[in-house]
């Protein structure tokens, strides 16, 4: 088979023609996953976020009693386990993308790697648990 | 054969664009929310322990240092979530010209503006 560029090496996406091979390595082959959760969670994150945001600033001037109260109902529970996790998650492939650019060496990418997963798991287990024991308690 | 880097966009090193330097704040920002969400978790388990630990962690809140720590999370949050629809609305092939996007950019920083002293105002006022 010869080499040359025909009609089906280009395909037609939305408005422009594109190669339909890539060239040299072509793409990493992995990340469209991470890339897809980056963007389901960012999503949820828009009502989550303002969600929480908003029960914030009206607990902001309460005392403790206050916002235990309204973490042990079931409704603010579940949301703010929900915050806790896609907004670390979505954290986490974000800082996992910053330090993909800025840290070169394998082994320090492996250490990077494995400190944040690390921080993140610990976080997003003590925020679980803080809202359960909340919850549970009453 | 090596792969690409991307550009390091620096307006210093880089012609100013408002396109590339709200990415770069995008990050920023994005970064500085991945450091709150450990005090967003501290204020959950104090929370459920209560005592002098969430009397300790509410003082320092409460303290010039930490209204300056909650004021620069509040703009980072609001941009960040202002700017992040941007991008989604890109992602789904919408305003992705450079008039709209620079449009849509100064948008975002109005927008920040705007939420972040509409949220302290609630804070000073209530």
């Amino acid at each position: 088979m010869t080499k040359t560029s025909s009609l089906s090496d280009k395909t037609a996406l939305r408005d422009e023609v594109v190669p339909r091979r890539v060239r040299q390595f072509g793409s990493a082959r992995d990340g469209l996953r991470e890339w897809r959760l980056q963007r389901l969670t960012a999503i949820a994150l828009i009502p989550l976020s303002v969600y929480f945001a908003v029960s914030i600033l009206s607990l902001a001037t309460s005392d403790r009693k206050t916002a235990a109260d309204w973490l042990s109902l079931p409704v603010p529970a579940l949301l703010v386990i929900l915050v806790v996790l896609a907004g670390i998650t979505h954290a986490l492939i974000g800082v996992r993308s910053v330090i993909l650019d800025y840290v070169h060496t394998r082994a320090r990418l492996l250490a990077a790697e494995l400190l944040f997963r690390a921080v993140a798991v610990i976080l997003a287990g003590a925020g679980v648990l803080a809202v359960l024991k909340l919850f549970l308690g009453h | 054969m090596e792969r690409p880097l991307s550009p390091f966009m620096f307006p210093i090193w880089y012609r100013f664009q408002i396109t590339s330097a709200l990415s770069i704040l995008h990050r920023l920002t994005g970064i500085a929310l991945a450091i709150g969400s450990i005090l967003l978790v501290w204020w959950l388990i104090t929370v459920a322990t209560g005592g002098e630990l969430f009397a300790t962690t509410h003082a320092f809140l409460a303290s010039p240092i930490g209204l300056v720590l909650l004021f620069g999370w509040s703009v980072a949050f609001f941009y960040h979530l202002c700017n992040g629809v941007r991008h989604l609305a890109w992602d789904a092939g919408y305003g992705l010209e450079i008039r709209g996007a620079s449009r849509s950019g100064y948008a975002v920083l109005a927008a920040t503006v705007l939420l972040t002293a509409m949220t302290w105002l609630c804070v000073f006022l209530a």
